[in-house]
């Protein structure tokens, strides 16, 4: 677990603060993200969970021991750090940048070598057309991944990541988010993760965490932003499709009206989902079939009906109230 | 002129001097490396030092060479000799290496640092691992330059007593023989132009294959 308490950094030489009195906790086995606009200050917040930037107020404990007790190369190899850079060494081949942090903890080679096939694999990459490369043989996509996969190297139980889907191609990034929230059911890393692109945010985060110019604006589940945003400028953040986001973030069963008896149960029509599937891919499937109504399931057993005045209700409650 | 001619009539002459010459020259160069290398890399961690250490490299640089031999001839202890000569050269060394290590090191992207800072290297890792394979291209540039420089300035020693291929030169101008400096001169060029190209080979196993970009290929250095 991170807990930030109170932290501020105030830059020499500027007179805002980079980031002003920050309190957060990222749960173990969360993903904790950071949005907001540029030069908001999510890298200064995310440096100071691996000491980079020293806060000049404040606490910030890893696991409730404070990091400002450990030695900070020691505190590092600790925590995986994507930078928002990329930041590869250019004079080491790609197995040798992934390698970095393995190597830093005397690793046997060949663990190392078995590590980094893996982790290239992982990535989409492959290990024997691109393990031999040098950085500057790479697409700006491939050097993100390579990026990615080093800070993965060593398997550390916490992440920082600094927009490290921001230069790969749409349906690539896609892909890696998929990845990143499949693997994290099995690793259950305690991630934070940032980014300005509000939509990765809500996909991958358990957390969200808006920030403006060094204030958090606001922070909690993305379905909380969504549905309460504080004020206007997360409104502009959450963007004009915001009801749809909201369909994306709700479950089915959330919306059905649940079967009253075995009768309703039994003449359930042909078109289901699942309860836990988002109210979207309903309504994907609602208008793909030409119907008003779909029967929402738990596993194969009928538990609800669906009514597609139902989800215009619910959207319009929440969003048509407020905007 | 038959300067080929006048090599092969003086052949064990021209042997020993040539000998002389390569052994200066190969001594200087490893005091100078080891020296002023080290010297780069401790200005680089002490931004503070700099300035001062490349300036007195700047200024010893500016000294005519002749006046430096016969400056340094006469401190006791030193005289005439190899120890003298020595000294000077490696002192004339230290402006090209001790500024190409710094600028060197200087020129490393810092994104790089950052990176290999974020991984948990320690101080002495980064420079090890990251600053100093990072800044060979342009260490290498320097040393190049030293061994040619070094190469021909030796000549001057012979004004305190090296018989080195210096000597061709000053006395083919004092008996104005034309063939004894060409001679001289050509030796002289002959031994920089391969000390160089042996530098050459060495720098294309030490700077790493990501370092050496060619022509074509996108040169972004950590990114
Ligand atoms: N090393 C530094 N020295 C001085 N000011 C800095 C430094 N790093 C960041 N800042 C300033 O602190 C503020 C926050 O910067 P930060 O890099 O944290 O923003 P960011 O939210 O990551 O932005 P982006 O989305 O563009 O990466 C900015 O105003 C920036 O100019
Ligand atoms: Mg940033």
């Amino acid at each position: 677990m991170i807990q930030l308490e109170q932290v501020s950094k105030t830059f020499r030489g500027s007179r805002q603060p980079a980031v002003d009195r920050i309190t957060l906790r990222v749960k173990q086995g969360d993903i904790c993200v950071l949005v907001g606009p540029s030069g908001c200050g999510k890298t200064t917040l995310l440096r100071m969970i691996n000491r980079l930037v020293e806060p000049d107020d404040g606490m910030i404990t890893v696991d409730g021991r404070s990091i400002a007790q450990m030695d900070p190369p020691t505190l590092r190899r600790t925590i995986g750090y994507v930078i928002q850079q990329v930041g590869l060494l250019p004079h080491r081949t790609i197995a040798q940048n992934i390698a970095l942090v393995p190597e830093l903890l005397k690793w046997p080679r060949e663990k190392t070598a078995r590590r980094v096939a893996a982790l290239l694999e992982m990535m989409d990459l492959d290990p024997g057309e691109v393990g031999h490369k040098y950085p500057h043989q790479l697409s700006g996509g491939q050097a993100q991944r390579v990026g990615v996969a080093r800070a993965l190297a060593a398997d550390p139980p916490i992440m920082l990541m600094d927009e490290p889907f921001a230069a790969v191609d749409p349906i690539v990034r896609v892909r890696l988010q998929d990845q990143l929230l499949r693997l994290q059911q099995t690793m259950q890393k305690t991630i934070c993760f940032v980014t300005h692109d509000i939509n990765e945010a809500i996909k991958l985060g358990d957390h969200l965490v808006v920030l403006k110019a060094g204030r958090m604006v606001q922070s909690g589940t993305p379905l909380d932003i969504l549905t309460q945003p504080e004020n206007d400028f997360v409104l502009r953040l959450l963007g004009d499709d915001r009801g749809v986001k909201i369909l994306d973030q709700t479950r089915a069963e959330t919306l059905m009206d649940p079967f009253a008896d075995a009768a309703a149960q039994a003449a359930a029509n042909g078109h289901r989902v699942q309860a836990i599937d988002p109210v979207k891919i309903a309504l994907e499937r609602m208008m793909l079939m030409n119907t008003d109504e779909i029967t929402v399931c738990e596993g194969a057993r009928p538990v609800g009906l669906l009514r597609w005045n139902a989800i215009k209700a619910h959207v319009h409650r929440i969003s048509g109230g407020a905007s | 002129m038959n300067v080929i001619g006048f090599i092969r009539d003086n052949a064990s002459l021209v042997l020993a001097y040539t000998g002389n010459h390569i052994a200066l020259v190969l001594v200087v160069l490893a005091l100078s490396l080891g020296l002023w290398i080290s010297t780069g890399l401790l200005i680089s961690r002490h931004e503070r030092l700099a300035g001062a250490v490349i300036g007195l490299g700047n200024v010893i640089f500016c000294i005519p060479s002749i006046s430096l031999f016969g400056l340094f001839m006469s401190v006791p202890g030193l005289g005439l000799g190899r120890r003298t000569a020595t000294l000077v050269l490696v002192l004339y060394a230290m402006m090209p290496l001790v500024r190409s290590v710094h600028a060197g090191i200087r020129s490393v992207d810092g994104t790089v640092v950052d990176a290999g800072k974020g991984m948990g290297m320690t101080g002495l890792q980064l420079l090890l691992k990251i600053q100093v394979p990072m800044a060979w291209p342009a260490v290498f540039a320097g040393i190049r330059v030293t061994v040619v420089l070094i190469t021909g300035i030796a000549t001057m020693a012979t004004f305190i007593g090296e018989r080195n291929l210096g000597r061709l030169i000053h006395q083919g101008i004092t008996r104005g023989d034309a063939e004894m400096i060409i001679a001289g001169a050509l030796i002289v060029s002959v031994i920089a132009l391969a000390l160089d190209y042996a530098m050459g080979r060495m720098e294309r196993i030490i700077i790493s294959p990501g370092l050496q970009v060619q022509g074509g290929e996108r040169p972004r250095v950590g990114a």
